[in-house]
């Protein structure tokens, strides 16, 4: 435990620009009051700046809120009137623009409002955290410190933290506590180096890219091609991430480079070519302006030709042989196809990595504490899979060495810079290791922090090379599940199916697995060892039975999903469901019958069979009738059930775990947990608190009121609109108005008494009417062949 | 044939200035209190009238249940402070209410049982939104394919009426555009000043500082719909509302509103008797069913009915007030009679103007007579509209 307990109450956002608002609105999304500021506005309210940056959020995709309460946790203010505010603020974050003397500025001006142990800390891509300190009174300097969120910040992952000389210790431990569990950030800390560690290597990479793909004479299309998730990196590659971050900014970010990086050896690979410079003086910087490096001209895209100047018809992909190399699974192999091939696209490939690994390793002492710090940097502030030590550690180290060493010698690296020492050493086989992680500056291993907040994330993140045995002690384990235990009375499940989808496999080793907690557990927690919680049923492995019209089969596995999902509700221990990524179909009906789903904030929730063609057959739509009708004021059923109605009919998808509490998937009493690698731990706390309450399962509902067959007349009222309005085809007609009989209780009276096996009876009997319909059966087809669902 | 005794006789009729719904001024204000209001404006031109004398109060409201339930007539008689003894019936015929409210009380003058009746109409469409607060249809509406279109919303009627008639989006855009214009023409000549009752709304606000409630009150005279900044362009940016590939949009549909308006009617021996001054006399009533799906049309049906039931010709209607509902069931109708576009709505309508339901047919009663009377104009005027589930109605008045 920390010897203070640190409590942040108020937290203060100074610019109300893209970050500032940004980082407002994740604070916002954490339930943390926030006060906005910026200048006063020289005409009208005098917040209209911060005023309309808020208003600007709900707008912006992807979405900073992840609810639509969030926005009303922030308070728009401005420098003149409402410095005062600071003083109850236990952290105070600035955000302004990148210039040094616009930030030392501001400092004078707020230092005096600081409460005594505020933390203030400013959120800069690159500029000298200590030259900042040195224009603080001492006072504060104990409380300072230089954050770097990356944008988007509600989704990357990455926030670095970068001391300065007199940061206080036990100041940076409270803020990395705040960052990770009550912001959910992977926190790294930086040295005090220019553009810290991430956007120092990151922004190498997309510069020695393009500067590889001039020498190879690779398009810019064919470059995102290859450079996306083709190497396990985002859909936007190297030159859309340029478009998107806007290529004024990117600019901007070579020019710090520039600038203070003066005796770095790749000094001259830092400027901003031609093409770019022209494109930037045209007004053309990207996604913002709609016209950067692509643009866009009714459907057609088409990207510069640099060699030109002019634009041509976008949409060439890398060479077949080529891609064939990347999907070697072995590392070793791959890159040595990449190096061997004449390709010029291989050999671009390979140039790309090697002056990555070739810079990482030439720097890693001057910027980073370790190879690992290097690693998640890239990892969570780029959306690389995999960082690049553990891409050169997996390629051989040697054998890549070995490459390095020639390619350097032979003059085709960017740089003629040797290697250092310890990365030449003849037993080095990596940087990554089960005892720690290698730091080049002080030539140890060093292991993970030992901060207490990581002693919440049970299953954190793994850098290759790094020990990852699976946790805990397995109890029992079939083809569809490993059951497991640390010791603490909870039976952990985690299915092993591709994307956590559920088949019979799954089904058994669940009910095994329920068996075994009732007998010798408190508690069963459903988690996954990473996302998605579960796509939903494996459609898959229905497909046999489905082939030979074995319709009792398909029906006899359907009734099994459904009295698995009502024994995880009536099951004589405490059921939670851990989730995180999508959490589909089946895997949405399984959280909604646990005693509670503890969902990362990133979690995309929906029941969304009718994709295929289906309704929701494991309990989905029972369950939303059932607290419709619990939730239903003066006995009108059919108002607490049309919004649910709505948000199965048209699969609506919750696109946080907070939205899909407003949807109605979770519920209010399921918890959000916003750093997903501590999801466990949370989930076990609160099995365990529901199992130490003395905990019994919910009393049978014995019957319930639904809404009937003028409550479904109702609902297909809208639908016939939406059908004759042309918004929704004949079989989605077909389909809704099945859900509507099935969640209105069948052809019965409004304000029948039902009870719950009645609507799990006609879900399941309307799932087969829907399995046996060919368009139903098309959709299918579709999603297994394409993964698109198809409107027909 | 008809069994009259007697004629009926408007001599007084006013109504509120029309809010916008659900966010316009008259949104807080309940439609009891709006329908007290011009009750009372009403009398008040002809105050030598005993109220005593008034045997009944017809109200039109499309929605009768909620703020505008329990028989809002009755209640509005009574809030007006006229005596016990005046009855007050609430009635419904969708958007035809309000001129069948007129209808009814000056049958009831005209059959000779009756001598003073009051008709008006009260919708709140701010309070109790279109299709009512809870949606209940039968269950035999789904039974059989050909009463799907009971269950049908009146924009995607339209569309299917703008599908048969071949009512261009670019047609439907200028007709709404056209309303506009003469709806701000209106109001900037003050052609509307004699008809409306302006209504001071009361605002209470809680004013947390200092924890009492802060009353202030706001004066609206002026109808909120019709807007100076309506362009072609703006209006054909719209997405299309009732059907994906469609052509109805929120700008060349009626806007949704909140208003009331009251008309006096008495006989010839209550105009002698108090020395009033007739404003017009009440010709006829017509209604005949359409198809549901295509319930626009229906004025094309009630037009030329209501005509030959007062023996004139289409071409003797001087003023036409036809409910804009939709530019799409308006053009329809025009262009199938044939009717002269210069003497249907010269003051805009409903796209403009707004469409509280219920209160409609009344509150364009309204327009009819005092905007005849204006300019200095005699004969014959007509109040139109069609009705949801398929219906047309129409009204003919001659204006003295």
């Amino acid at each position: 435990m920390s010897q203070t307990k640190f409590i942040v109450r108020k937290v203060a956002v100074l610019g109300a620009g893209v970050m500032g608002a940004q980082i407002a609105a994740h604070l916002a999304n954490a339930r943390v009051p926030t006060v906005l500021f910026d200048l006063p506005a020289t005409t009208g309210d005098k917040n209209a700046i911060a005023l309309k940056a808020i208003d600007a959020l709900k707008k912006q995709k992807p979405s900073p809120l992840a609810g639509k309460d969030a926005i009303g946790a922030i308070t728009p203010a401005n420098y003149d009137d409402h410095l005062s505010l600071l003083k109850d603020c236990d952290l105070v974050i600035e955000a302004i623009a990148e210039r040094m003397d616009w930030k030392t500025d501001l400092y004078r001006k707020v230092a005096p409002h600081l409460g005594d142990n505020t933390i203030f800390v400013t959120n800069t891509s690159g500029l000298s955290i200590n030259t900042l300190a040195d224009s603080l009174p001492d006072n504060l300097k104990p409380h300072f410190c230089g954050v770097h969120f990356f944008n988007p910040p509600r989704y990357m992952h990455l926030v670095e933290i970068i001391p300065c000389r007199g940061s206080n210790a036990e100041m940076l431990d409270n803020l990395e506590r705040f960052l990770v569990t009550t912001l959910g950030k992977g926190v790294i800390r930086a040295k005090d180096t220019p553009n810290f560690v991430a956007n120092r290597i990151g922004v190498f990479s997309m510069l020695a890219t393009i500067a590889n793909a001039e020498k190879f004479g690779i398009r810019f299309d064919v470059v995102d091609d290859l450079t996306g998730p083709r190497l396990g990196r985002p859909k936007s590659a190297t030159f859309r991430t340029a478009d998107v971050v806007g290529l004024d900014t990117f600019a901007h970010v070579v020019k710090t480079m520039q600038d203070t990086l003066p005796n770095d050896p790749w000094h001259g690979l830092f400027k901003s070519p031609e093409w770019l410079q022209k494109l930037i003086a045209a007004g053309a910087l990207g996604a913002k302006t709609k016209v950067g490096i692509y643009k866009k001209e009714g459907k057609q895209m088409f990207v510069l030709d640099p060699a030109s100047g002019e634009y041509v018809g976008s949409g060439e992909k890398g060479d077949d042989a080529v891609k064939d190399i990347l999907k070697n699974p072995d590392p070793a192999a791959k890159f040595k196809a990449l190096r061997e091939s004449q390709h010029p696209q291989a050999q671009f490939l390979w140039a790309c990595f090697r002056d990555v690994f070739h810079y990482i390793a030439v720097h890693l002492a001057d910027i980073a504490h370790s190879a690992r710090d290097v690693d998640f940097a890239i990892r969570w502030g780029f959306g690389w899979s995999v960082g690049p030590f553990e891409t050169w550690q997996s390629a051989g180290w040697q054998q890549v060495v070995g490459w390095i060493k020639e390619d350097v010698e032979a003059g085709r690296a960017l740089s003629s810079a040797a290697l250092p020492a310890w990365a030449l050493a003849a037993d080095r086989s990596g940087v990554h290791f089960a005892e720690g992680s290698f730091d080049a500056a002080g030539g140890r291993l060093v292991g993970r922090s030992t901060l207490d907040v990581y002693s919440r994330q049970l299953a954190p993140a793994r850098v290759l090379g790094e020990k990852s045995a699976p946790l805990g002690d397995t109890v029992f384990e079939n083809d569809g599940v490993r059951a497991f235990t640390t010791g603490d009375d909870v039976l952990v499940v985690s299915f092993k199916s591709k994307a956590h989808a559920i088949g019979p496999d799954v089904l058994e080793g669940l009910n095994t697995a329920l068996d075994i907690a009732e007998e010798r557990f408190k508690a069963l927690v459903i988690w996954q060892t990473e996302e998605p919680f579960s796509v939903g049923a494996d459609l898959q492995s229905m497909m046999p039975a489905f082939m030979m019209g074995d319709w009792d089969s398909i029906e006899s596995m359907v009734r099994r999903f459904q009295d698995t999902s009502m024994r995880l509700r009536y099951s004589p221990v405490p059921t939670v469901a851990a989730t995180q990524g999508y959490v589909f179909g089946g895997g949405c009906e399984f959280a909604m019958h646990v005693d509670r789903a503890v969902a990362a904030l990133e979690s995309y929730v929906g029941l969304v069979e009718v994709g295929v063609g289906l309704l929701p057959g494991g309990g989905g739509c029972k369950e939303f009738a059932l607290r419709a009708s619990q939730q239903a004021k003066g006995g009108d059923v059919l108002a607490s059930l049309k919004d649910y109605f709505m948000a199965v009919a048209m699969a609506k998808v919750g696109t946080s775990a907070i939205e899909t509490q407003e949807i109605g998937y979770f519920r209010p009493t399921d918890v959000v947990v916003f750093n997903a690698y501590e999801l466990l731990y949370v989930a076990k706390q609160q099995a365990l608190a529901l199992a130490e309450s003395g905990y019994r399962p919910p009393l049978k509902v014995k019957s319930f009121p639904v809404a009937g067959r003028t409550g479904a007349a109702s609902i297909k009222g809208q639908l016939v609109n939406m059908l004759e309005g042309r918004f929704i085809s004949q079989h989605d007609f077909f389909i809704s108005g099945l859900i509507a009989d099935v969640m209105t209780g069948g052809d019965v009276d409004a304000g029948t008494e039902v009870d719950e096996q009645w609507i799990l009876d006609l879900e399941r009997k309307a799932f087969m009417t829907l399995l046996k319909n060919s368009k139903t059966q098309d959709r299918i087809a579709n999603m297994l062949t394409t993964g698109k669902p198809l409107r027909n | 044939m008809t069994k009259q005794v007697q004629e009926a006789y408007i001599v007084a009729v006013t109504r509120t200035p029309v809010g916008k719904a659900p966010r316009g001024m008259l949104r807080n204000v309940r439609p009891d209190d709006l329908l007290a209001h011009v009750i009372k404006s009403a009398l008040a031109q002809v105050p030598t009238l005993d109220t005593s004398l008034i045997s009944d109060a017809v109200v039109g409201c499309a929605f009768p249940e909620a703020e505008q339930g329990l028989n809002m007539a009755r209640i509005g008689v009574l809030l007006a402070g006229l005596p016990d003894t005046v009855g007050g019936v609430t009635i419904n015929r969708y958007c035809s209410s309000g001129i069948n409210a007129v209808q009814i009380a000056a049958d009831r003058i005209r059959l000779g049982e009756a001598d003073v009746v009051i008709a008006g109409g009260a919708e709140s469409m701010s309070m109790v939104p279109m299709m009512g607060n809870k949606v209940a249809l039968n269950p035999e509406i789904f039974a059989k394919d050909e009463n799907y279109a009971i269950a049908y919303g009146m924009g995607l009627t339209a569309e299917k009426v703008a599908q048969q008639w071949q009512v261009s989006r670019e047609d439907q855009d200028a007709f709404a555009l056209e309303s506009h214009r003469r709806a701000l023409a209106a109001i900037q000549s003050g052609a509307f000043k004699s008809e409306i009752t302006p209504f001071e709304v009361t605002l209470r606000r809680p004013n947390l500082a200092t924890g009492e409630v802060q009353i202030s009150k706001k004066l609206l005279d002026t109808d909120e719909g019709p807007r100076a900044d309506t362009s072609l362009e703006g209006l054909a940016k719209l997405k299309t509302v009732f059907d994906a590939k469609g052509s109805v949009t929120a700008g060349n549909s009626s806007q949704t509103s909140d208003g009331a308006a009251a008309v006096v009617l008495v006989s010839e021996k209550i105009l002698k008797q108090f020395n009033l001054t007739p404003l017009a006399r009440y010709v006829t009533f017509s209604v005949k069913g359409v198809p549901p799906a295509i319930m626009g049309i229906g004025p094309k049906e009630a037009i030329p009915l209501a005509c030959r039931q007062a023996g004139i010709a289409q071409n003797d209607l001087k003023w036409i007030e036809l409910n804009e509902a939709f530019a799409a069931q308006s053009l329809a109708v025009i262009r199938d009679l044939e009717l002269d576009t210069t003497v249907i709505n010269p003051h805009g309508g409903a796209i403009a103007l707004g469409h509280p339901l219920g209160a409609t047919g009344a509150i364009r009663t309204a327009t009819l007579v005092h905007g005849m009377r204006n300019q200095g104009k005699q004969g014959y005027g007509m109040v139109t509209m069609c009705i949801g589930t398929g219906m047309g109605a129409a009204g003919i008045l001659e204006i003295l």
